[in-house]
């Protein structure tokens, strides 16, 4: 008989491992997560080289109309079941370059968002908070 | 209705780019290999290769992934709003290009800032050229393999980023606090002895001895080798000219705000290489601390912004004129070119990034002949920000 | 060769050639030239010494139906900025290229420009685009492409109500 989604994710939160979409100046606060002071590997939360390998897709920042093609290739080339998490203020309303010609104004008309990060950029404590919502809205899944 | 469609039209002309085309082989039995935005080693860049066993024949550059259109989006906004939106031009090296801004417009209104202000613009603009230098080595340490490097790089320079939240309220980005007139406010109290701290623990960053790891060394000695007729040809500035024989920077040929008062050196050295250019980059951190103790001596006291802005008023209308201001920020000279037509937007900004000749000419002109495995340690040892780039 | 002053170097120029310019501060030089002999003068200035070219900006004078180019040259030796404007007409703008003096920057640049204005450089044949992938449209940064009624059509919607904002 076919497994639950919820099951599957379950297993899956015990160590989420991540693919990093860094294209713009939102992406210069995960670096910090990474490193010695906000240490995520002792977490289980380690970063990936290829979006097959991955379960979460961080986007972070504004998108160009080049790198919008780039970035929705990856996401369809992870694997089900995967969350994507958006950072910053530009994937929701376009941000500080609202009027400009070339970034797109809002992520989820192109990539299905599971989760919004405010902030310009956000914190890294954010992060980590961002994370336990989603193991906290994983265990109450049924 | 309109988002919509504009989606199906970018996914439809994604056909017509090379993403997903496999290339043909050459005659030599080479082929392309794309380096692309996604891999772990690059930054937000491409690079097209073509390649013939492990050797690379010709490069060429892929920029554009971070266009916003920086300079027109400046004229529509005014003096006081370009002051935030200055700090993201290279999201590195934020107060620096925050001082470009502020001395362009003020050199259009013909004002100038008092004392205090200029010794406390040339302190922050100094730390965080220490804290750029810092991002410069660590991600310098894992193009080349060397993780512990990294991790101490970016735990140090976390105390940098914690001063930078106390005096100006933000950790990378901090609103505008350099402004045309001279800074926001003042140091709270506190401020000058927790300078003197964070000094102390940036000099004891740079004796730790693990620092001269031989993997590194042994990937960057010899490697992209740059002569100096060919950088002053292709235009390169800051610390990768400096790296290849010629002693020239900005804060001492031309000099701005109070850089005349200082005692510090230059260093350079002659052979060229990445790993020149790495050491460069090490002495550069200590000459700046140097700048930060003799300013921390001479702060004079006094008022920090001129009185003509001392109340903020929305409109305030420049004089006509053009104005061309050169700085050295951490990756080089930057240009600012600014005119205006008597209004109060400008009419014109233009932004000379040091990592625009950096990247098109000096990058494809050294990875002519480089090994595939030492792509990574060149394009890190001339420490592009793709952000100044496309601006 | 000793370091000169940037009068003297004005004065220089003045007696050779026959250009209306001015000192501005300490090291700063504005000159204003025609676009006949213009790639002759800077090889004249290359020889005294201005090796490095700093940038070259476009300003777009939709009023007055030219183009105005901005050459910003450094000289290491003297410690001068000297900058030289030409004029060019808009609806065909072509200009001649600098490659064969300061080579690989001046093709960077003239790169840039020729995509972002539309200026055309006779002799630099590298002119692809740069930063834009499949534009077609007016070159972005002319003063007749408005960017916030574009943004306004294409990506915000007037009926969805919190977006509605964007169109004042």
């Amino acid at each position: 008989m076919p497994i639950k989604e919820s099951t599957k994710l379950k297993r899956l939160i015990k160590a989420i491992w991540i693919f990093n979409w860094f294209n713009s100046c939102g992406f210069i606060e995960l670096i910090p997560v990474v490193a010695s002071r906000w240490d995520m590997e002792r977490f289980g939360m380690i970063i990936v080289g290829s979006p097959r390998h991955a379960d979460v897709l961080f986007i972070a920042g504004y998108q160009t109309l080049k790198s919008i093609k780039r970035a929705r290739q990856v996401y369809e080339q992870m694997a089900a079941p995967r969350v994507v998490i958006a950072l910053g203020s530009c994937t929701m309303t376009g941000g500080m370059y609202w009027d400009s010609y070339n970034t797109i104004k809002k992520l989820s008309d192109y990539i299905p968002v599971n989760m919004y990060i405010p902030g310009c950029p956000p914190r890294p404590e954010a992060v980590f908070e961002a994370c336990a919502k989603i193991f906290q809205h994983v265990e109450e899944m049924d | 209705m309109s988002a919509r469609s504009t989606m199906t039209e970018i996914m439809n002309a994604s056909a017509s780019t090379t993403i997903s085309q496999s290339q043909p082989a050459t005659e030599e039995g080479g082929y392309d290999l794309y380096f692309g935005p996604a891999h772990p080693g690059s930054g937000n860049f491409g690079v097209k290769l073509k390649v013939a066993g492990e050797v690379v024949t010709s490069a060429r550059a892929d920029p554009g992934y971070l266009h916003r259109g920086f300079e027109k989006l400046m004229e529509y906004r005014m003096p006081i709003q370009n002051s935030v939106l200055s700090d993201r031009i290279c999201v590195l090296e934020a107060l620096n290009w925050n001082l470009v801004h502020a001395e362009a417009v003020e050199e259009l209104m013909e004002i100038e800032p008092p004392e205090r202000a200029k010794y406390i613009r040339v302190i922050m603009a100094e730390l965080s050229r220490i804290q750029s230098h810092i991002i410069w080595f660590g991600a310098f340490c894992i193009g080349t393999g060397f993780e512990t490097g990294f991790k101490l790089a970016f735990g140090y320079r976390d105390y940098i980023l914690d001063l930078f939240e106390m005096i100006t309220g933000g950790r990378v980005y901090p609103a505008g606090y350099i402004c045309p007139g001279g800074v926001r406010r003042d140091f709270p109290d506190g401020a000058t002895q927790k300078i003197a701290q964070v000094l102390d623990q940036i000099r004891r960053m740079l004796r730790v001895e693990e620092m001269e790891n031989p993997g590194l060394v042994g990937r960057a000695k010899g490697v992209g080798i740059l002569k100096l007729q060919d950088a002053i040809k292709l235009g390169a500035t800051g610390p990768v000219l400096r790296a290849s024989g010629l002693k020239a920077d900005v804060r001492k040929d031309d000099p701005y705000e109070v850089y005349e008062t200082f005692d510090f050196e230059v260093p350079t050295r002659e052979e060229g290489d990445a790993y020149a250019r790495y050491l460069v980059g090490i002495e550069e951190i200590r000459q700046s601390a140097k700048i930060i103790q003799q300013a921390l001596r001479q702060l004079p006291e006094g008022e920090v912004i001129a009185p003509k802005f001392k109340r903020i008023k929305l409109v305030t209308k420049i004089p006509e004129g053009d104005v061309y201001v050169r700085n050295e920020v951490a990756r080089g000279e930057a240009g600012m070119y600014m005119v205006s037509d008597g209004g109060d937007k400008p009419y014109r900004v233009k932004i000379r990034g040091p990592s625009f000749l950096h990247m098109i000419p000096v990058l494809e002109h050294l990875l002519t002949g480089a090994q595939i495995a030492d792509v990574p340690a060149i394009y890190w040892s001339l420490n592009v920000c793709p952000a100044d780039l496309d601006r | 060769m000793a370091a000169k002053e940037a009068l003297e170097i004005l004065g220089k120029i003045s007696s050779e050639f026959n250009f209306k310019g001015e000192v501005r501060r300490k090291g700063r030089i504005w000159l204003d030239t025609p676009t006949e002999g213009f790639v002759d003068f800077c090889r004249w200035l290359k020889e005294q010494g201005f090796e490095h070219l700093s940038a070259i900006s476009a300003i777009d004078w939709p009023g007055e139906g030219m183009c105005e180019l901005a050459y910003h040259l450094w000289s290491y030796l003297d410690k001068t900025l000297i900058t030289l404007k030409v004029k060019i007409d808009r609806q065909n703008a072509v200009m001649k290229s600098v490659t064969e003096i300061w080579d690989g920057s001046a093709e960077a640049h003239e790169r840039e420009i020729h995509e972002l204005f539309g200026i055309k450089f006779e002799g630099n044949n590298n002119l692809t685009p740069l930063f834009l992938e499949d534009w077609e449209g007016l070159p972005p940064f002319r003063k007749d492409f408005n960017w916030r009624e574009y943004v306004g059509e294409k990506y915000y919607d007037r009926d969805n109500e919190r977006e509605r904002v964007y169109y004042d």
